[in-house]
């Protein structure tokens, strides 16, 4: 029996934006943190105690594993850990994806990004 | 800085709950280092006092967080938190204000100031491996508690250790015999003093006891040694510092530390720094954006080595 990700949903933004940090691959703590400030602009800075309270949560749901890879290890400290999204956690960031691309296709049903548009002509 | 900062953040974690400061402290430690690293190499300021900030916010959240999970010894645990904030907060660093202008050039009147009280504080064979010590060297800022006075604070810079042999001439600090080069130092006033110039001359002005003592029982011709023990320190600003020229040596056991940061500078007058009156409260509120001297915020008072010049 697959576990379904759909009990799981929403996500909160930290979850979220880790697992679609870890969509391309394994990364560590420190990388994950560069990769999310990434991908939202800055916007969401997360500090040590938020990513590995989260990443404690997401192992115990299933939706992360340690990977027991170290690339690179000359260059590399040997302590540090890497993580990789599971077929769970990847199934649940395409459906959180998916639920907040209906959630923008709905925004702009409601003309939201046309006023916004106005506004500034 | 970035290692000292680590440090003391591996500390803050003892605040989490033990499962969790085990399993990822050494991992959250290495990302902290990380991100300090980056923002020191990128040298912004700005980033690095916001990053600060948020890590305090982080810290903060994710104690209530990881705490919020019913367990045992509950209590036991926050007591720990405030245990661990009340040492890192009192024996780890420690606020001060600069309230004169003896160091002026390098510290300015109204820097408000972290002391690190770790550095010169030896904290045994097991403590050594997890505090930052080293003995206090010449040319390091220290903090100290004055001799002539326990209740007042002071700065000055370490010129002279244990054994060393000090003299001014014309200005001029001789110091076992060689004339020393000290860019840190500023003169104000072109015009020499008998003594505080050609220090240890006859005193002309007023000596305290702890300076008498120094100039009747530790003056070898016409050079102050000084004693086991001790430390000869002055001001930056030398033609307006009153020091070990006239208040005698500090005593090593009355260092408490040396400056770490500058986390605020406010151009402010002496007396309003030494006390917190209402009148400074309302200075502060309305005039905290003009005279904030921003740009020194987050500046790091070093320790400076005088070059060692000719032998006299």
């Amino acid at each position: 029996m697959t576990k379904s990700p759909d009990n799981l949903l929403p996500l909160t933004p930290a979850v979220f934006h880790i697992l679609l940090a870890l969509a391309d691959g394994e990364l560590h703590g420190y990388a994950i943190m560069q990769d999310v400030a990434w991908q939202t602009n800055d916007a969401l800075q997360l500090g040590p105690g938020t990513l590995y309270g989260c990443l404690k949560r997401m192992l115990a749901a299933g939706l992360v594993v340690e990977s027991n890879k170290r690339p690179e290890p000359s260059e590399d400290d040997e302590r540090r850990r890497y993580y990789r999204a599971t077929p769970l956690g990847q199934r649940t960031v395409r459906a959180e994806a998916e639920r907040l691309a209906g959630a923008v296709t709905a925004a702009r049903s409601k003309r939201l990004f046309d006023v916004k548009a106005e506004g500034k002509a | 800085m970035t290692k000292w900062i680590s440090r003391i953040y591996s500390m803050f974690l003892y605040a989490y709950p033990r499962e969790f400061r085990l399993e990822y402290g050494r991992e959250m430690e290495l990302m902290f280092r990380d991100r300090c690293r980056e923002l020191e190499r990128r040298n912004d300021r700005w980033k690095m006092l916001s990053f600060f900030a948020q890590s305090t916010a982080d810290w903060i959240t994710t104690i209530f967080r990881e705490r919020s999970a019913p367990q045992r010894g509950f209590a036991a645990e926050w007591a720990v938190s405030i245990l661990i904030y009340l040492f890192a907060t009192t024996t780890l660093v420690q606020a001060y204000v600069i309230p004169t202008g003896s160091m002026e050039g390098n510290l300015r009147v109204g820097d408000h100031l972290l002391v690190d009280r770790a550095v010169y504080a030896d904290p045994g064979a097991f403590g050594r491996h997890i505090l930052p010590y080293r003995d206090v060297k010449r040319g390091d800022i220290i903090v100290f508690t004055a001799p002539a006075d326990p209740r007042e604070t002071l700065v000055k810079r370490v010129i002279g250790l244990p054994g060393d042999r000090i003299r001014l001439e014309n200005k001029q600090v001789i110091r076992n015999g060689h004339r020393l080069i000290e860019p840190y130092t500023q003169h104000v006033s072109p015009a020499t003093d008998s003594y505080r110039d050609y220090f240890p001359a006859p005193p002309d002005a007023y000596v305290s006891t702890g300076g008498l003592d120094m100039l009747q029982h530790h003056v070898t011709n016409g050079e102050v040694i000084v004693p086991p023990g001790s430390l000869f320190a002055m001001g930056d600003n030398r033609d307006n510092s009153l020091d070990s020229r006239y208040w005698g040596f500090v005593p090593r056991q009355s260092v408490l530390g040396k400056p770490l940061i500058v986390y605020w500078s406010f151009d402010a007058p002496t007396a309003d720094l030494e006390e917190w009156t209402a009148r400074h409260v309302f200075d502060v509120m309305e005039h905290f954006f003009s005279r904030t001297r921003w740009e020194r915020t987050l500046l790091v008072p070093k320790t400076q080595e005088a070059i060692e010049g000719e032998a006299r």
